[in-house]
């Protein structure tokens, strides 16, 4: 059994893993402050920040040695042995220089930097730095410049860690980003003409510990104090990454990565990172619709689903069929009460999985370590990162549900061949994608061949315009759930938002239509229920998922590999809960 | 001591002694082949050793113990030679280079074959064009000769040696900032472990050696380890190219036994203080190593004997004389501009750091110091290089070391020139210092509110011009 001596107390360290002595410290409670490193990069130790004093012990005599000179941290592996001072006033000394150091050049435009309040020389100043210092030097101010359309840098806030450097060699090995020049006039800078602008290129602004890098679509938009932190899954691809939906008063203003080492690691495309902007829609649907004498009108949501159900309920009882399209972007919940709905309503009633978006091909970046700096990469873990060319986050979890339910999956190909054959009495078609559908002649056959036409969205759509009753449902963000990703990952999440005025979530809908209850109604019971039922989910007994989700059909324990722990920069830790929930 | 008979410039005043001819008429590549021939590679490195050989670069390591650092499993081994020098008033690689290529090829092809490295990168200043040339020419005769390439001396032992040229940069000197440049990228040095030695350059196995060290390597093969020590002071052997320059009469490169005086070196060899001036204070070997003063001349300039005084080690032996008339702050300001252009910037405390005695030195030669800058300054150099690890290479000890030494041992003198210096365009304003604080007095800044026309002027330093 391996153990380690962290000022002045012992620790067994964990087996299988290798950890520095940052991480060691970190999973025994003891903060050491870095900037530079990070778990996925490359170690460079240039920050000089993590530095503590280190020794070993000597497994005969039991005899600290230590090593004279102060030791990065993030360099240091721990090991069986291992000595570590973290507290000392060597240390402590060594930190306040660094941040009077650091500070020498950065100007103090907190008030008007987008990082306050997340940003990592704030943090560490109050709780390593100085109230003072000893420089009258003019200041160095370096440039403001774009390094793409979405992202600005303020050279002058760069403190030099190079983690975006390092992303752009390692992680995406596109290499746009460098350090020229030397010294303090050292700065980061793209290649004339060659922009930031890689499918993760917004990843560098998560990493940048302080203000240097900014999304310029958020800039100057919010105070980040402000910002609710919602545990969201982004719904734009099959990936599943796991996100933290930021919002205030009833709007999303961004999307950050969560860290995931079975999914994501700790990244998010661009494409995922700037689709919430479709929840902030002012133009989503707002109100059920009710056709009466040709014409669509407005029509209170109990009364449209009162409606609904009648008439499903008339249709199979005069014997015709009814077919439910299943949209992929649905929960696994929502999936759920849908299909036994509608296989109440009669045992021949036809389910059918929903259009699924593909766009372009699957991207891998394979990360590669060795790209980096020189040392020990033992402790340098990036995992591939992959975005899925499926463009919606569900797929898997809704196909799982309709095997069980009907033993097939009914692709939407199949389904509306058949329905031009015009054997449907109802067809109850659920959408509520981040792109709204606009296929005009598949709209049109849906309209001709039934009678009744149900459409439950959020977008304003030609077949919407065509429907009996328009339902409005919830966007991504109004929803709580879980989905299931491209490796059958089952992951659940929280809704970000209260659904927008005049819409009911998808769940709180069938939850009605099935007579189950009026009050809000919680996604985990009904995954509890799903996971009694259906014996592919029972991963998710008791409502519940492992920290990082759990693949469908296996048992949780065996699901979950790398750190065990979440990981997130100590300045951005906040982010980690979410501070309500309207799920 | 016997009359000590200088090897490694015994070329220098020989017509033509950079062509291949010439070298080899005056006992040319017997070393390399009696070493390629006659002893196998282990009994080169143990020789090495056994001559107590210290590397010449600038850290004094022992180069017999870093050859035998190389893993012993390893299948492919690089050498580096780092001919970037770049310390000022350094230039007895130049010499070296300029003057007698082949022996220092034929110190590689000892050295490459000890280590059992078939290709070695001659990493060349920028600035040494003409250096650059020579060796390219020896090189080609070297190999059209055979003793480079394939098989060299019927031993089977192959290698060549690639002339890289640097970009102008003092880091690219320092041995990984030299090996990451090499690999065609920008000259931040790394961090060790892993060592060169280990994983160097292209992640294999490397080995890098000053010019000097490896033109000293065939006169030890072809005299022996004993002749070797017959030179010199314990744990500081051999001959040594001492550099003298500035106040002196002759400014000149001269080999003599390591461990001769300062004091002798400037009399002797540079023919005493210009002017009939006496000296103030010394640069032991570059100005990384810090300050001999005056009293410190009899000083014996080996690796050991200089840290009595407080400097940081022999360096390049690069001496450098500062006559009575120069002021200590010009000097200072002069060093702090260079390790402030040079530092790469990677590590916090070097980059701000150097950076910040620059702008220090600079107000108070300017004008506008303050006695607690002294203090500051000394706290600045302390937090640089002074304590221990606090950054990833060298350079910020070498930034640190001038004026750790200057303020030991010429505070007065600084202490008078800021006494007797005041220029108010460049003094701080009172604002300034209560900011500085944290804690801005009514009497810091009443007078400032009074006197200057807008606070936001006092922030800036007046001397930005
Ligand atoms: C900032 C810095 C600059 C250096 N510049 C040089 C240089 O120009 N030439 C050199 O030979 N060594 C230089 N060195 C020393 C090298 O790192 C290394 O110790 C040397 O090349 C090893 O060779 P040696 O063992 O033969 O001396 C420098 C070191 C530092 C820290
Ligand atoms: S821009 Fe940000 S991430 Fe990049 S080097 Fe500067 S501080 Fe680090
Ligand atoms: S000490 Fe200075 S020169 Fe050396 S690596 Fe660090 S920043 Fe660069």
């Amino acid at each position: 059994m391996a153990t380690m001596i962290l000022n002045g107390q012992e620790y067994t360290l964990p087996d299988n893993e290798k950890l520095n002595a940052i991480q060691a410290a970190q999973r025994f409670g003891v903060e050491i402050p870095y900037y530079c490193w990070h778990p996925a990069l490359s170690v460079v130790a240039n920050c000089r920040m993590c530095e503590i004093e280190v020794g070993s012990k000597d497994p005969k005599t039991g005899e600290i040695k230590m090593i004279p000179k102060m030791v990065p941290g993030c360099q240091t592996p721990a090991r069986d042995g291992t000595v570590l001072v973290t507290n000392s006033t060597k240390v402590k000394d060594h930190q306040k220089m660094i941040m009077e150091f650091l500070l020498l050049n950065h100007p103090l435009d907190c008030p008007v930097c987008d990082q306050a309040g997340e940003c990592g020389l704030q943090d560490y100043s109050y709780e390593y730095g100085q109230a003072n210092h000893r420089f009258v030097e003019e200041r160095n101010v370096n440039p403001r410049k774009d390094v793409s359309d979405l992202i600005q840098l303020n050279q002058d806030r760069c403190i030099m860690c190079t983690r975006c450097v390092r992303f752009t060699r390692e992680i995406t090995q596109t290499s746009e980003l460098q350090v020229t020049r030397r010294g303090s006039h050292a700065e980061i800078d793209i290649f004339p003409g060659i922009e930031l602008d890689n499918p993760l290129a917004g990843n560098v602004v998560d990493l940048c510990p302080v203000g240097a890098l900014l999304d310029k679509d958020f800039l100057h938009k919010q105070r980040v104090w402000f910002l609710a932190k919602h545990d969201s899954i982004c719904a734009g691809c099959s990936t599943g990454c796991n996100i933290s939906a930021e919002e205030n008063r009833g709007q999303l203003w961004r999307f950050k990565p969560r860290y995931n080492p079975n999914v994501n690691d700790y990244w998010i495309c661009d494409a995922g990172r700037y689709s919430y902007k479709v929840a902030n829609d002012v133009n989503l649907l707002n109100s059920a619709y009710l056709r009466e004498h040709g014409v669509l009108g407005t029509i209170s949501i109990d009364k449209a689903l009162t409606s609904v159900d009648q008439s499903l309920k008339a249709t199979s009882k005069d014997g015709g069929k009814i077919g439910a399209v299943l949209s992929p972007f649905l929960t696994v919940e929502e999936a759920f009460l849908l299909s036994t709905y509608i296989k109440q309503l009669s045992a021949n009633s036809v389910l059918a999985l929903g259009p699924v978006p593909i766009e372009g091909e699957d991207k891998t970046y394979h990360p590669d370590k060795t790209t980096g700096r020189t040392g020990d990469v033992s402790f340098v873990v990036p995992r591939p990162f992959t975005i899925h060319a499926e463009k919606c986050p569900n797929r898997h979890g809704v196909e799982a549900v309709l095997k069980h339910f009907q033993g097939e999956v009914i692709e939407f190909k199949t389904f509306t061949n058949e329905v031009a054959r015009a054997d449907y009495a109802a067809i109850y078609l659920t959408a509520g994608g981040l792109e709204p559908f606009l296929d005009q002649g598949v709209a049109d056959l849906l309209r001709a061949s039934t009678k009744m036409l149900i459409v439950q969205d959020v977008h304003v759509t030609p077949l919407a315009q065509l429907a009996d009753i328009v339902l409005p449902g919830a966007t991504f963000a109004e929803k709580s759930g879980s989905f299931a990703n491209a490796d059958r990952r089952l992951q659940s999440f929280d809704a970000a938002l209260a659904p927008r005025d005049g819409s009911l979530a998808d769940l709180d809908i069938f939850a009605i239509l099935l007579g189950k209850s009026v009050a809000p109604i919680l996604s985990n019971e009904i995954l509890a229920e799903l996971a009694e039922i259906i014996p592919d989910f029972a991963v998710a007994k008791g409502g519940k998922l492992p920290e990082f989700g759990a693949v469908l059909g296996t048992t949780p324990a065996s699901t979950t590999s790398g750190s065990a722990e979440r990981f997130a920069d100590s300045w951005t830790k906040h982010r980690i809960s979410s501070v309500g929930s309207y799920a | 001591m016997a009359a000590f008979e200088p090897v490694l410039s015994r070329n220098w005043n020989v017509a033509q002694s950079h062509t291949l001819p010439v070298y080899e008429s005056r006992g040319g590549y017997q070393a390399a082949r009696k070493a390629l021939t006659q002893m196998d590679p282990d009994g080169v490195v143990n020789l090495i050793k056994d001559s107590e050989l210290r590397g010449r670069g600038g850290a004094g390591f022992p180069c017999g113990l870093k050859w035998s650092f190389l893993p012993k499993d390893r299948k492919e081994t690089l050498m580096c030679i780092n001919a970037d020098e770049s310390e000022p008033a350094t230039f007895n690689n130049r010499i070296l280079m300029e003057k007698d290529p082949h022996q220092l090829i034929e110190g590689i092809i000892i050295g490459c074959f000890a280590t059992k490295a078939t290709a070695a990168y001659l990493y060349v200043r920028f600035e040494y064009i003409k250096a650059y040339q020579i060796l390219e020419r020896a090189i080609d005769e070297a190999r059209a000769k055979g003793y480079l390439g394939k098989n060299i001396f019927g031993s089977g032992f192959d290698l060549e040696i690639w002339v890289h040229r640097g970009a102008g940069a003092y880091i690219c000197g320092e041995e990984t900032g030299l090996i990451e440049s090499l690999e065609g990228k920008r000259g931040w040095p790394r961090i060790k472990p892993p060592f060169p030695a280990v994983e160097g350059a292209f992640k294999k196995p490397t080995v890098v050696n000053n010019v000097e060290t490896l033109a000293c390597v065939p006169h030890i093969v072809e005299r022996g380890a004993d002749w070797f020590k017959s030179m010199g002071t314990p744990k500081s052997y051999g001959p040594k190219l001492y550099c003298i320059s500035g106040h002196v009469n002759k400014q000149t490169c001269v080999e003599l036994p390591l461990g001769i005086t300062c004091r002798e070196l400037i009399e002797v060899h540079g023919q005493g203080v210009w002017k009939g001036r006496k000296a103030k204070a010394v640069v032991p070997g570059g100005i990384s190593m810090g300050l001999l003063s005056a009293d410190e001349l009899d000083t014996p300039l080996d690796f050991e004997a200089i840290r009595k005084p407080g400097c940081l080690g022999l360096g390049t032996a690069a001496v450098t004389v500062i006559d009575d008339q120069t002021s200590i702050v010009d000097y200072l300001y002069n060093c702090a501009r260079f390790f402030a252009h040079e530092s790469c910037g990677q590590c916090t405390p070097c980059r701000e750091g150097t950076a910040w005695i620059y702008k220090t030195m600079k107000r108070i030669k300017l004008g506008g110091g303050r006695m607690e800058d002294l203090t500051v300054l000394g706290g600045i150099q302390a937090n640089l290089g002074i304590t221990p690890g606090t950054t990833i290479c060298g350079l910020a000890d070498g930034a640190a070391w001038p004026i750790k030494n200057a303020l030991a041992k010429f505070r007065p003198e600084l202490e008078e020139y800021i006494k007797t210096h005041q220029d108010p365009r460049y003094a701080v304003t009172p604002l300034q210092t209560a900011i500085t604080m944290g804690s801005p007095t009514t009497a810091a800044v009443t007078p400032v509110s009074i006197g200057m026309s807008s606070p936001t002027g006092a922030l800036r330093s007046p001397h930005s011009s």
